[in-house]
């Protein structure tokens, strides 16, 4: 009898019950803090020793992005960074006080979250075939891309480099991921134990692409000078294509 | 200072349901949200049994533990409260809960979830005690009038117990023992005289 009232009352809780409350109690706010304060650290360390990429922007460019892409980026780039924004306010609810603020926060969360999810499917097939892996993206990991050194060296990098490409597959596919975790979190509808599931990787998948996003802002603000107007304009100066993407081919 | 405990003997529950009704409605509790609920096993079999349930009170409780605002809290007699104003509607209590105790209104914008709404063991919340805004956000303050939780007051087979933790283990104790089992089994005292 106590047996199928267990059952009927409190299910498997040591399956995910536990591993979530221990997760939650210890783990993710600390995952969350080191990844805002490290991460800008290394990057401002990296900025004072090593220092911005710089290429003559008044030279010949090079059309590198379509007015489509730039379009759905941007889109994708502003519902991101509220996903960003707002997913950090639940997660530092505490020092902000949470109440109606938080909660406002959350709306915003999902309002963007299923923005960010429809930007996303144009933005997978645009850029798909130029972000498929290639060997030399693995020779880009081993030198890092070539930003921990002053000199210009051409980088093995076609349109994309292996970091880009680390980042649109983590953002579109885990994105998914996440959009669809985040709509089981949202309806808090059905068995417990996924509920718990999707929160525990809703979590964990957010702390990396929330890494991802801020390595993101700062290689196309700061690390390479001017970076940013391609996005803008869709031209990129010819010398910066020969140093960081010299396997591109228009 | 005693321990606030709940205790459904089983053995009497009739799955009436008068717990649910009468803190519903005692507490004027949000549409859709039911702090107490009762299980039943076997239903309609031999062997029926059934059990009133509502928000435990733990001792650890895992909802204080993973809320990321800190609005849930215990005080010193054991009662687990918590803030409806600091609450963010995150849910992450419901899913360390083991007994799925907090509860959800929904119906804002979006069908977003309002503040989480649990059994309070009718001891109100953080605001000050009888104040009308204590008794609009979490209901009644019996325990402050000293009386049982409405639930366990109106119970009519008197299965579900509540208060005091060691008085509510004394009553349960005599039942068992009245009813017979173990050492006290049928006949025995007929039988034996002492």
């Amino acid at each position: 009898m106590w047996q199928t009232f267990n059952n009927a009352f409190t299910g498997e809780y040591v399956q995910y019950g536990q591993l979530f409350t221990q997760l939650q109690e210890v783990l993710f706010g600390r995952i969350f803090l080191l990844i805002m304060t490290i991460i800008p650290c290394v990057f401002l360390l990296h900025y004072m020793v090593i220092g911005p990429k710089r290429f003559a922007h008044d030279g010949p460019q090079v059309f590198f992005f379509g007015l489509v892409s730039r379009i759905v980026h941007w889109i994708a780039a502003a519902s991101f960074s509220f996903l960003v924004l707002t997913g950090l306010m639940v997660i530092f609810a505490k020092p902000l006080g949470g109440g109606t603020l938080i909660m406002g926060g959350r709306v915003v969360h999902n309002a963007s979250g299923i923005i960010f999810t429809i930007s996303a499917i144009p933005m997978f097939f645009i850029w798909l075939k130029d972000m498929l892996p290639t060997l030399y993206d693995i020779k880009w990991f081993f030198i890092m891309g070539g930003y921990l050194s002053k000199e210009k060296v051409p980088v093995p990098a076609g349109k994309f480099n292996g970091g880009q490409k680390m980042w649109f597959w983590l953002a579109t596919l885990g994105g998914f991921v996440l959009a669809y975790s985040g709509y089981v979190l949202w309806g808090l509808q059905g068995p417990v134990d996924t509920i718990r599931l999707m929160a525990i990787i809703h979590n964990f998948l957010a702390a990396v692409l929330v890494a991802m996003f801020l390595t993101h802002l700062y290689m196309s603000i700061f690390a390479i000078a001017g970076s940013l107007t391609s996005m803008i304009t869709g031209y990129k100066p010819k010398e910066e294509v020969a140093i960081l993407h010299s396997r591109y081919k228009e | 200072m005693g321990r606030m405990k709940f205790l459904c003997d089983v053995e009497r529950c009739i799955d009436c349901k008068g717990c649910v009704v009468a803190c519903k409605e005692g507490n004027h509790i949000p549409v859709g949200i039911n702090r107490r609920r009762v299980i039943t096993i076997d239903s309609g079999k031999p062997g029926e049994k059934s059990l009133s349930v509502a928000c435990m009170h733990c001792s650890d409780a895992p909802c204080i533990a993973v809320c990321p605002v800190d609005c849930i809290y215990q005080r010193d007699d054991g009662i687990v409260l918590h803030d409806k104003e600091a609450c963010i509607g995150c849910g992450y209590c419901f899913m360390a809960c083991p007994f799925g105790a907090p509860q959800f209104p929904a119906g804002q914008v979006f069908g977003a979830r309002g503040a989480m709404d649990k059994c309070t063991f009718c001891a109100g919340g953080p605001e000050k005690t009888f104040s009308a805004k204590e008794i609009k956000l979490y209901g009644q303050n019996r325990i402050a009038e000293g009386k049982v939780p409405l639930c366990a007051g109106m119970c009519a087979t008197k299965s579900l117990l509540a208060g005091d933790g060691s008085v509510v283990s004394d009553v349960y104790r005599e039942r068992v023992f009245k009813r017979g089992s173990g050492a006290n089994a049928w006949g025995r005292s007929k039988a034996y005289k002492e």
